[in-house]
C-alpha cells in the first residue's frame, strides 16, 4: 500500500516531466530525421518591421530551399538585455541585430559573437567609420557593418501648402514656420516628453545638432576637452527646450507609439523623427507623396550641415549557434548588395554601408542621403564610450531632457545634470 | 490536541513530507538566501564572480544615481502602498457591508467585485494605458463628455498624477479580494450576536462601530500585509503602464521595477548589473521581512491579550 | 413607523445605486476592450463609445495567423495543469502527515510551510536564474512549473492541513481495524474525502499561474515556449500601432480566466474566505 501510493505520485511527477521532454526531443529529432527545413532565428529590436523583413527573407529562402529564416524581434526596450541573456544562457538566437560601439562591444565580450574578418571576407571592405563601431580596438570585426539611419523633421505637405510655408534651413525659419502654424491654431509637433530617449536621440543628436557643433564637438566631449556645461552644448539644450511650446495637449503623455500615430495619421502638421519612420509612416497612410522631409536646420545660413548619421545596426552571427553553417550563410548574404537593396527598398530610411551603386526608389529616403553628401557626418552625442558604464550618458540625457520639457529642469540645469552623473565613471570628465 | 501521543519519524511519512518541503525549499526558499550572498559579488557578465564585500550597499546607498534611484523607489513605494491600501481597506470594507446586508443583488456584486482580480495585472495595466492615452484615449474623452474638461491631465505623463492612476489602477483590479476578505469576516460574525444587537435597539451605525469592526480588525492586518507584500514586489503593472524605465522620468519607479531594471538592462537602459541587482532584492527582502515581523508582533500581541 | 420604513426604503436604494456604480467601473472597461476589439481603426477613432458598426472579427484573424496563438494557449494550459497536479499531490500527502500525527517538529514544519505564504520568490529570481541556466532549462516550460509549483505549496498545506484535521478520526481507525496501513488510510479513507478542499486549492492557484509574468519574461525566450501573457506583452510591443489587434491580443489573454471564474466563483470565493479567516 506504501509504496502504491508513493509510486504513484512519482509516477506521474515523471510521466508530466518526461512528456515535456519527449515532447522537445522529439521536434528536433524530425528536423534531423526527414531532412526538413534548418530554421535559423533573426532576432532584432525592429519590432515594425516584421512583415517587411519577412519579405526580405523570401527571397533568401527561395534560393535556399533546405532553411527558414524566421525573424524574431523583441521590444525595443527589452531587446538588448533579452538578446544578451539568451546568448549567454546558450538559448540565443543564431543571427543578431548588434547595435554600434559598447552595447555590441559587450555582446561580444560576453563570447558570443564569432569574428567575421576571415569567415566574411566582404567586410573588411566595408567605409571605416562603419567597422569601427562594430569591431574591436584591435580590429576583430565582430558584426557586419550594416546600416546607418539618419534624423530631421517631417512634415505634411498639404498644410504647409495651405500657409505657404517653405522647408526652413536656418533654426530661427524653422521657430518661424512654427510659430505661424500654432497661430492659425494647427496641431504644430507630434512630439511627446515620456519615452526620454526620443527626446535624446532624436531631437538632441539628431535635430539639434548644429546647435551642439557635430563631429568636431562629439570627438572635444570624448576626449575631455569640453564639457557638457560649454556654451555650444548649452546652446543645444535651450535649442530643445524652445520647441517645448509648440507641442500638443497633454505631450507629457505623449509616448513613442501615439506620436507616431498622430503624425502618420495627419493629427499634426511636423514631427522630428529618424529616417527609419518612413515605413511606419507609410503603413499608416502617409506616403512619400503627402509628406516632406528636411535636415537639422543650420544656426546661421551658409553653415556647413553637421548631420547625425547614426552608426545604427550591425548584423552578428552566433558563434554557438545549433545550425552553424546555415546561419554563416546569411549572414554572409547580408553583406552583399543585394540584400542592401532589398532591404533599403523594403525598409526606406535605412542605409546600407555596404560598398556598391544603389537605385532607392523613395524619394525622402533620397533626399535624406543626398544631404549626407554636403555634410560633416558624427553620431549620437554621448553614445560612444559615454554610455558604456552606469549611469551611461543615453539614460541621463534621456532623465535630463524630458525634466527639462516639461519644466523640471532649465537648459544648463540639465546640461549639468549630465556632466555630473557622467563625471561620476567617465575618466576624461574626471581631471 | 491530539489524542496521540508523540510518534516517531516513519519512513513513510518522510517521504510523504519530502516532495513538497523539497520543492518548496529548493526553489523558493533557498534562492532568496543565495541572492543574499551574491549581494556581495560584482562582475560585467551574466553572473556575478567577484567578490566585493559591502561595495554593491556602499554604492547603493552613498553614489549618484544609485541612492536617488533608491530612495526614489522608496518614497514611490510608500505612497503606493498607501494610496493603495486606503482605498482598498475603506473602499472594500464598505462595499463588503453593503452586499453583507439585504440589499438587491448583493450576490451578484459580491460575484462581480472579483472579476478584475482574476486578470492578469499586465492585461489590466495594458488595458489602462489605452484608456488613458492624451490623444485618444476613452477616459479624457468622457470626462469631457461630461463637462470636466476642466480637469483633464496627461494623466501617465505628469510625476504628480502617474504614481497615483498607476495606484488607482492596482486598487481597482484587487478590490476585490479585499470586499472577499471583510465579506468573510462579517459573515462569520454569529447571527446571534447580531441578532441580539438589533433586539437592543442598535441601529446599523452602531452595530458597525461595536461588533462588526471590533470583529474584522485582524483582517484589516491580513489585507494590509497582503498589500504590503504585493507592493514592494509590484512590476507587472509599470511594465505595462510605464515601461521598465518607470516613465515619466522614474517618477513610477518603484522596487520591483528597479529591481528588474537594474538587473536585466543594459547601462545604455539603465541597468547596473547583477550584483547591483542582487543587492536592491536583498534589501527588498529586509523591508518584507521586517513588514511582516511587525505585523506578527502586533497581531500575536492581540492574541494574547484576549486569552 | 412608517415614515421609518421610508427612510430605509431611501437608503435602501441609494446603496444599491452605489454598488450599481461599482459593477459599472468594473464591467465597463472589461466591455471596452471586447467591443473595440471587433472595431476598425477608423471606427476607433470615430465611434471610441458605441458599439461596433458590425462584428468584425479580422483583428481575431489575424491574431491567430499572425502568431502562434494556440500554442501559447497550449503552454499556458500545460503550465497550469501539471503544476496544479503536483501542487496538489505533494501538498495533501505533506498535509496528511501535519495534521495526523503528532511527529516531533510537526509545529516547525508547519511553520516552514505556513512561511511561504508571505515569501515574495521573486526576490530569489537571480539565484533562481542559475539554478535554471545550470539545470539547461532555463528556456523550458518545466522551469516555469517548478517555480509555480513551489509558489503554491504553501498555500495548498496551508488549507488542506485544516481541512484534514477536521476528518474525524474514527474513519481512519475502523480502517486500521480492518488492517490498513497508514499511507493507505490517506489513500482510501482521507483522499476522497478532501475532492472539495482540493478543488480550491487547484482553482485558487490557477489564477496566480495562469497570469504569472515575471517568470517566464526572466526566462522563457523562444517562441516556442511563450505563455499567454509573454505572448501578451510581446504581441502589444510589436503590433501597437493596430489599435484593433491589440484590443484582441487583450481579450483573448482575459476570456478564459473570466469563464473560468464565473463558473468556479462558489469555490473560488470559498477557497480564498477561509483562507482569510485563519490567517
Amino acid at each position: 500500500m506504501l509504496k502504491k501510493s508513493l509510486l504513484l505520485f512519482v509516477a506521474l511527477a515523471l510521466v508530466f516531466t518526461f512528456a515535456l521532454s519527449a515532447n522537445g526531443q522529439k521536434d528536433s529529432g524530425k528536423a534531423a530525421a526527414s531532412q526538413e527545413k534548418v530554421k535559423i532565428i533573426f532576432t532584432s529590436w525592429r519590432t515594425e518591421d516584421i512583415d517587411r523583413m519577412n519579405r526580405i527573407n523570401a527571397v533568401y529562402m527561395k534560393k535556399h530551399p533546405n532553411v527558414e529564416v524566421v525573424f524574431q524581434p523583441i521590444n525595443d526596450n527589452e531587446y538588448d538585455a533579452q538578446m544578451k541573456a539568451a546568448l549567454e544562457t546558450g538559448t540565443g538566437a543564431d543571427v543578431i541585430f548588434l547595435r554600434s560601439y559598447d552595447t555590441g562591444l559587450s555582446v561580444y565580450k560576453g563570447g558570443s559573437l564569432a569574428v567575421l574578418n576571415d569567415l566574411i571576407p566582404a567586410v573588411n571592405d566595408f567605409p571605416s567609420a562603419a567597422k569601427k563601431a562594430w569591431s574591436t580596438e584591435d580590429g576583430k570585426i565582430y558584426g557586419v557593418p550594416f546600416a546607418g539611419v539618419t534624423h530631421g523633421v517631417y512634415y505634411h505637405k498639404d498644410v504647409f501648402k495651405k500657409y505657404g510655408l517653405q522647408e526652413p534651413t536656418t533654426w530661427d525659419e524653422f521657430i518661424k514656420v512654427a510659430q505661424t502654424l500654432k497661430d492659425n491654431g494647427e496641431v504644430v509637433f507630434a512630439q511627446g516628453a515620456l519615452d526620454d530617449w526620443t527626446c535624446y536621440e532624436v531631437v538632441f543628436s539628431g535635430v539639434c545638432t548644429n546647435w551642439w557643433g557635430g563631429e568636431k564637438a562629439r570627438q572635444a566631449l570624448m576626449a575631455g576637452k569640453q564639457k557638457l556645461t560649454d556654451p555650444n552644448w548649452v546652446s543645444a539644450f535651450k535649442a530643445e527646450d524652445q520647441l517645448q511650446q509648440f507641442f500638443p495637449k497633454g505631450y507629457q503623455a505623449l509616448d513613442y507609439v501615439s506620436m507616431q500615430q498622430m503624425f502618420g495619421t495627419g493629427q499634426a502638421a511636423m514631427f522630428m523623427g529618424g529616417s527609419w519612420e518612413l515605413g511606419v509612416f507609410e503603413d499608416l497612410g502617409s506616403g512619400s507623396e503627402d509628406i516632406g522631409w528636411f535636415p537639422p536646420p543650420l544656426v546661421h545660413k551658409g553653415d556647413r550641415m553637421q548631420y547625425c548619421f547614426h552608426v545604427d545596426s550591425g548584423i552578428g552571427l552566433n558563434k554557438n549557434s545549433k545550425h552553424y553553417q546555415e546561419a554563416l550563410d546569411y549572414v554572409r548574404w547580408t553583406a552583399t548588395p543585394e540584400f542592401a537593396e532589398l532591404f533599403m527598398n523594403e525598409l526606406p530610411g535605412f542605409f546600407a554601408y555596404t560598398p556598391g551603386k544603389y537605385n532607392l526608389k523613395n524619394p525622402l529616403a533620397k533626399e535624406m542621403i543626398g544631404v549626407a553628401a554636403n555634410a560633416d557626418l558624427t553620431v549620437r552625442a554621448v553614445w560612444e564610450k559615454m554610455s558604456a558604464q552606469s549611469p551611461s550618458g543615453n539614460s541621463l540625457m534621456g532623465e535630463a531632457l524630458t525634466k527639462m520639457w516639461k519644466d523640471e529642469l532649465t537648459p544648463e540645469q540639465a546640461a549639468a545634470y549630465v556632466q555630473n552623473g557622467l563625471a561620476t565613471w567617465y575618466k576624461p570628465f574626471q581631471k | 490536541m491530539s489524542i496521540y501521543r508523540k510518534q516517531r519519524w516513519k519512513p513513510f511519512m518522510v517521504l510523504f513530507i519530502l516532495p513538497a518541503a523539497a520543492i518548496y525549499l529548493i526553489f523558493l526558499l533557498l534562492p532568496i538566501v543565495d541572492s543574499l550572498r551574491l549581494s556581495f559579488y560584482s562582475g560585467s557578465g551574466f553572473i556575478p564572480k567577484e567578490f566585493v564585500g559591502l561595495d554593491n550597499y556602499v554604492k547603493l546607498f552613498t553614489q549618484f544615481p544609485f541612492k536617488q534611484r533608491l530612495w526614489n523607489a522608496f518614497r514611490n513605494n510608500i505612497e503606493f502602498f498607501l494610496i493603495v491600501t486606503v482605498v482598498q481597506n475603506v473602499f472594500g470594507f464598505f462595499i463588503a457591508f453593503l452586499v453583507t446586508r439585504k440589499i438587491l443583488g448583493n450576490h451578484f456584486f459580491r460575484k462581480i467585485s472579483f472579476l478584475p482580480t482574476t486578470l492578469s495585472v499586465l492585461v489590466v495595466g495594458f488595458l489602462f494605458k489605452l484608456i488613458l492615452n492624451p490623444s485618444w484615449g476613452i477616459f479624457n474623452k468622457m470626462l469631457f463628455a461630461i463637462g470636466l474638461s476642466g480637469i483633464i491631465q496627461p494623466w501617465l505623463g505628469i510625476p504628480a498624477t502617474a504614481l497615483p492612476a498607476l495606484a488607482v489602477v492596482v486598487s481597482w483590479q484587487f478590490m476585490g479580494e479585499s470586499v472577499l476578505f471583510y465579506t468573510a469576516g462579517i459573515d462569520a460574525i454569529s447571527d446571534e450576536i447580531l441578532e441580539a444587537a438589533r433586539i437592543d435597539g442598535a441601529n446599523p451605525f452602531q452595530e458597525l462601530r461595536h461588533i462588526i469592526v471590533p470583529a474584522i480588525m485582524p483582517i484589516i492586518g491580513i489585507v494590509t500585509i497582503l498589500i504590503f507584500i504585493g507592493d514592494f514586489t509590484q512590476f507587472d503593472i509599470v511594465y505595462a503602464m510605464a515601461t521598465t524605465q518607470a516613465n515619466p522620468a522614474f517618477a513610477t519607479d518603484l522596487f520591483g521595477s528597479l529591481f528588474y531594471r537594474a538587473t536585466f538592462s543594459t547601462p545604455v537602459r539603465g541597468g547596473w548589473g547583477m550584483g547591483m541587482g542582487a543587492a536592491v532584492s536583498s534589501i527588498m527582502f529586509i523591508l518584507v521581512f521586517s513588514a511582516v515581523m511587525i505585523w506578527l508582533y502586533f497581531f500575536k500581541m492581540k492574541g494574547e491579550t484576549d486569552e | 413607523m412608517n415614515r421609518l420604513k421610508v427612510q430605509k426604503k431611501f437608503w435602501e436604494i441609494i446603496l444599491f445605486v452605489f454598488l450599481s456604480l461599482y459593477a459599472l467601473t468594473i464591467l465597463y472597461p472589461l466591455l471596452l476592450m471586447f467591443l473595440t476589439s471587433l472595431k476598425t481603426t477608423r471606427e476607433i477613432f470615430t465611434n471610441p463609445f458605441g458599439l461596433p458598426a458590425t462584428f468584425n472579427i479580422t483583428s481575431y484573424v489575424k491574431l491567430l495567423t499572425i502568431s502562434h496563438y494556440l500554442k501559447y494557449f497550449k503552454n499556458s494550459i500545460v503550465v497550469s495543469l501539471v503544476s496544479l497536479t503536483i501542487i496538489m499531490f505533494s501538498a495533501s500527502t505533506a498535509s496528511y502527515i501535519l495534521a495526523k500525527y503528532d511527529v516531533k517538529g510537526r509545529g516547525a514544519l508547519y511553520l516552514f510551510f505556513v512561511a511561504g505564504l508571505i515569501i515574495p520568490i521573486r526576490l530569489g529570481t537571480i539565484s533562481i536564474m542559475r539554478m535554471m541556466i545550470g539545470m539547461h532549462i532555463n528556456n523550458n516550460l518545466l522551469s516555469v512549473i517548478i517555480l509555480s509549483t513551489a509558489v503554491g505549496i504553501p498555500f495548498g498545506v496551508f488549507i488542506l492541513t485544516d481541512f484534514i484535521k477536521m476528518i474525524p478520526e474514527e474513519l481512519s481507525n475502523a480502517a486500521r481495524i480492518d488492517g490498513c496501513t497508514e499511507p493507505g488510510i490517506f489513500r482510501i479513507v482521507i483522499l476522497p474525502l478532501l475532492r472539495p478542499a482540493l478543488a480550491a486549492v487547484a482553482i485558487v492557484n490557477f489564477i496566480p499561474v495562469w497570469n504569472d509574468f515575471w517568470f517566464p519574461l526572466v526566462l522563457l525566450k523562444d517562441d516556442a515556449v511563450r505563455t499567454v501573457p509573454l505572448a501578451t506583452a510581446l504581441l502589444f510591443g510589436q503590433y501597437s500601432t493596430n489599435y484593433g489587434l491589440v484590443f484582441a491580443v487583450l481579450s483573448m489573454a482575459s476570456i478564459p480566466v473570466i469563464i473560468i471564474y464565473l463558473l468556479f466563483s462558489r469555490q473560488f470565493i470559498k477557497g480564498l474566505s477561509s483562507g482569510a479567516l485563519k490567517g
